[in-house]
């Protein structure tokens, strides 16, 4: 650890903006434990577009349009915004898919698991091991010649494509056109007044595009590098940033029992969010990274959001989505076919001798 | 830059569709235009006409629980129950009845029951809510189930209706779901 590297600076303070802000929109109005949630917010415009029916989560979150299109500014800004792709296209809108399954299951996405864990849920701590323990296996995946084909740069700027769905999303949420939904009752009622949740959507995905920050890439470079990784100081300041503002806010409450949107199905959680750590390390970085990548001209990281917008539908449509109630028999069946996708590409995928 | 005629076609009808744009935008008055601006009015006007029914079917129900006939209520219930077997409404107005009848379990798993339903009845935006009742329900079912199961841990029937008080509790404090 270098602490003059600006890099490093950069990585913490992105840690605790997002570990800040987390709590903070809750705070202002998001729903607890969910002032950033990446598969919620995805389910959230999923329905907002009319992909699913469940009353209760639709909205267009303008966190998801700020982190894109902070990204994308800040790319812009630092000349690094560069059109790529080609690398296993049709995995990655798949791998998405599966992403909002494992998330779904386990209620929520990496950067929410540490979040309920900030504010004392106890029952992610479950989520968390599974989450590493699927950022091990990838590791162990990565080292063993799995990787998916080389990206190479594009001509037809493909890279802008996401960036401009994200703004025609930002135009919808102002002028609100009756074919977007909005929910009046239910969580996604919840929500900030949406000029803040975008300005710090916009903060946040510039910061992490600088910073390059990513929850499970910093679990996946503490393997591989031990506590020289930058990463990891990032991931603990988001921690450490969360809790201290649950604790000045009393929003701390540790437990088991009557966490929100906590489920007790330990196991499923564990695979949950196993399936997740395992997908984000093969295809290059947790759903708020792609969403960042996919901000910064990556058309593969935009394929991956593509699938995670169509993975947050069927999670919802198909009853994927885990309850306080616990985890359905469909949610269950998506998490093994999930672990056979990811098997299957690792082996496919995997350069051998 | 346009190199050629095939550029400049292309260009121009590039600029041309991204000016005919808003012009299409700007006439929302058309009939296609109101029907998807009617999506949102439609659907909350369907809401109402169901909280409606609701109260006009299970009125016979809620009449006989402010007499104080309980029991019979609870018969009436039964039979809306045949006649609508998926609706929450009659599993959160069972919950009510058994509540004051003072069998504490069975409430809370009649709650438990209608809110798996819908969870509007622990929604404060809905005019369904009826999430106080539940919330005095669950503060007193962790109280005294909680109590019993500390004095008899091998009881499963308590171990299950700490469950579904925990159940409860868990929707009350909100979360994305």
């Amino acid at each position: 650890m270098n602490l003059r590297d600006r890099h490093f600076w950069e990585v913490v303070a992105a840690g605790l903006l997002l570990g800040a802000l987390g709590v903070l929109l809750s705070v202002w109005g998001n729903p607890e434990n969910s002032g950033i949630c990446v598969s919620c917010f995805m389910e959230n415009a999923a329905g907002a577009l009319g992909l699913h029916d469940n009353q209760r989560m639709q909205y267009l979150r303008p966190e998801l349009i700020g982190f894109v299109l902070g990204a994308a500014l800040c790319a812009a800004a630092g000349r690094e915004f560069r059109s790529r792709g080609g690398s296993a296209p049709l995995p990655r809108l798949f791998a998405g898919i599966f992403l909002m399954v494992g998330c779904g299951v386990f209620v929520g996405c990496p950067i929410k698991l540490f979040l309920r864990l900030a504010a004392g849920d106890l029952t992610a701590l479950s989520g968390a091991a599974g989450l590493f323990a699927g950022v091990w296996l990838a590791v162990k995946g990565l080292s063993g010649g799995v990787e998916l084909a080389p990206q190479k740069g594009e001509r037809g700027g493909s890279g802008f494509l996401i960036p401009l769905l994200f703004l025609l999303l930002l135009v919808f949420l102002i002028a609100q056109p009756g074919f977007v939904l909005f929910s009046e009752r239910g969580s996604a009622s919840q929500h900030a007044a949406w000029p803040l949740s975008l300005g710090a959507g916009v903060l946040l995905g510039g910061a992490a595009q600088r910073s390059r920050f990513c929850i499970t890439g910093g679990m996946r470079d503490l393997f591989l590098m031990g506590l020289r990784s930058y990463s990891f100081y990032g991931l603990a300041a988001f921690v450490a940033a969360a809790l201290l503002l649950n604790l000045g806010n009393g929003l701390f409450h540790p437990g088991m029992q009557g966490q929100p949107g906590a489920h007790t199905d330990h196991l499923w959680s564990f695979l949950g969010m196993g399936l997740v750590g395992w997908t984000s390390v093969l295809i290059g970085g947790c759903p708020f990274r792609q969403l960042v990548k996919a901000g910064e001209g990556d058309a593969d990281a935009g394929l991956v959001v593509v699938g995670m917008l169509l993975g947050a539908a069927l999670v919802q449509s198909w009853g994927i989505a885990a309850t306080a109630a616990g985890v359905s028999p469909v949610g269950k069946a998506g998490v093994l076919a999930g672990f056979a996708f990811v098997a299957a590409a690792s082996l496919l995928f995997r350069e051998r001798g | 830059m346009p190199k050629d005629t095939l550029d400049r076609a292309l260009f121009a009808l590039l600029l041309l569709s991204l000016a005919a744009l808003p012009v299409v935008l700007a006439g929302e008055d058309s009939s296609a235009g109101r029907r998807g601006g009617d999506k949102a009015m439609e659907r909350r006007m369907a809401y109402q006409a169901r909280v409606e029914l609701l109260r006009r079917v299970y009125a016979p129900v809620e009449t006989l629980r402010d007499q104080g006939r309980l029991p019979e209520a609870l018969l009436k219930l039964d039979q809306l129950a045949r006649q609508y077997p998926q609706e929450a409404h009659g599993h959160i107005l069972k919950g009510e009845i058994l509540g004051r009848m003072g069998s504490l379990d069975q409430a809370v798993a009649s709650y438990v029951q209608g809110v798996r339903l819908n969870a509007d009845y622990v929604d404060d935006k809905s005019p369904l809510s009826r999430r106080s009742e539940i919330e005095k329900t669950a503060e007193e079912g962790v109280r005294a189930i909680g109590a019993d199961l500390k004095l008899y841990p091998e009881n499963r029937s308590l171990a299950a209706a700490l469950k579904n008080v925990n159940y409860l509790r868990s929707r009350l404090a909100g979360g994305c779901e």
